[in-house]
């Protein structure tokens, strides 16, 4: 909602704001570049198919301006979960999504839940660890991993040197994984719960679950709103 | 009524919002606060914190990736 005051602003400034350059000739440049890598990929079938859906994910992150980051940063920072509740929605539709895939996977008789599509994984001290310094990290760096891509991918300058240490973060991980895993992630269990309750409990508990929490977002959200 | 230019130029997410949170808590009702930023995942999170507190707003693009936000005071 504008206000007068804003448009007589608005207005008043407009004399001083210089038109930037026409992105077309640039937007041109990179399609074309994005059909010579698929042209490129064309005798791998997967490549190609990655490209594809590489590209239509990071449209999607780019236009909906999806932030992994605020999601989890301002409900404790403004108390705005509005983003959180988008999260809470994408994994609501990838629970629907992978209950298929793992009953395809059921069926073609692959039993060791490591060996199934989606991060199935230990479970234990590790992954809370992991979740501290990641979420942690990612509110001073502004951005996790796909956002970051996103904002280089756009041009914005100061993610450059995110990614630099994102990449200098993950070469010293997979460098000394054996490590972690000798001291904890082997020793850790993984947990796959089709194998305790079944596929549709399984799949009921968790939709609960994530609805519970979606009920639960939506009502911090207007507590902390001051208009109604 | 004043008027307050914020610079945020080259400040990531939640830096501006914060900014904008410590100024607007010194202005008084009825003044405009000017931000200029050049990342637009803050103009999402200004606004729509502005948004749930009630104030008017509005945004432009001035070309070349950068923006000004447009924020009266008015509770």
């Amino acid at each position: 909602m504008s206000s007068a005051k804003i448009e007589a602003i608005k207005k008043q400034r407009q004399v001083s704001h210089t038109k930037g350059r026409n992105q077309v000739p640039y937007g041109l440049g990179v399609v074309l570049g994005a059909v010579i890598m698929l042209w490129a990929f064309h005798s791998q079938e997967g490549r190609s198919l990655q490209w594809i859906l590489g590209i239509l994910m990071g449209i999607t992150l780019q236009r909906s301006r999806l932030c992994f980051t605020a999601g989890f940063r301002d409900p404790i920072l403004v108390g705005s979960t509005k983003v959180l509740k988008a999260v809470l929605i994408g994994l609501i539709l990838s629970t629907l999504g992978f209950y298929f895939l793992h009953l395809q996977s059921a069926a073609q008789g692959i039993a060791d839940p490591l060996q199934l599509p989606g991060q199935i994984y230990p479970v234990g001290i590790h992954t809370a660890l992991g979740a501290v310094v990641f979420g942690a990290a990612m509110v001073l760096a502004g951005g996790c991993a796909s956002g970051t891509l996103v904002r280089v991918g756009e041009g914005y300058a100061m993610q450059l040197i995110v990614l630099i240490g994102f990449i200098i973060g993950t070469l010293l991980g997979a460098r000394h994984y054996e490590f972690w895993d000798l001291m904890l992630i082997s020793k850790a269990p993984t947990i796959y719960l089709p194998s305790l309750l079944g596929y549709r409990s399984t799949l009921v508990l968790q939709l609960l679950v994530l609805s519970l929490f979606y009920y639960l977002a939506h009502q911090y959200d207007r507590a902390h709103s001051m208009i109604q | 009524m004043a008027e307050y230019y914020l610079d945020c130029m080259h400040e990531a997410c939640p830096i501006p919002l914060l900014k904008a949170l410590k100024q607007l808590s010194k202005m008084e009702i009825g003044d405009v606060l000017i931000m200029g930023t050049d990342h637009n995942c803050s103009i999402i999170n200004v606004v729509e914190w502005v948004k749930k507190q009630g104030h008017a707003y509005d945004y432009v693009a001035l070309g070349e990736g950068e923006w000004e936000i447009y924020i009266e005071k008015t509770r």
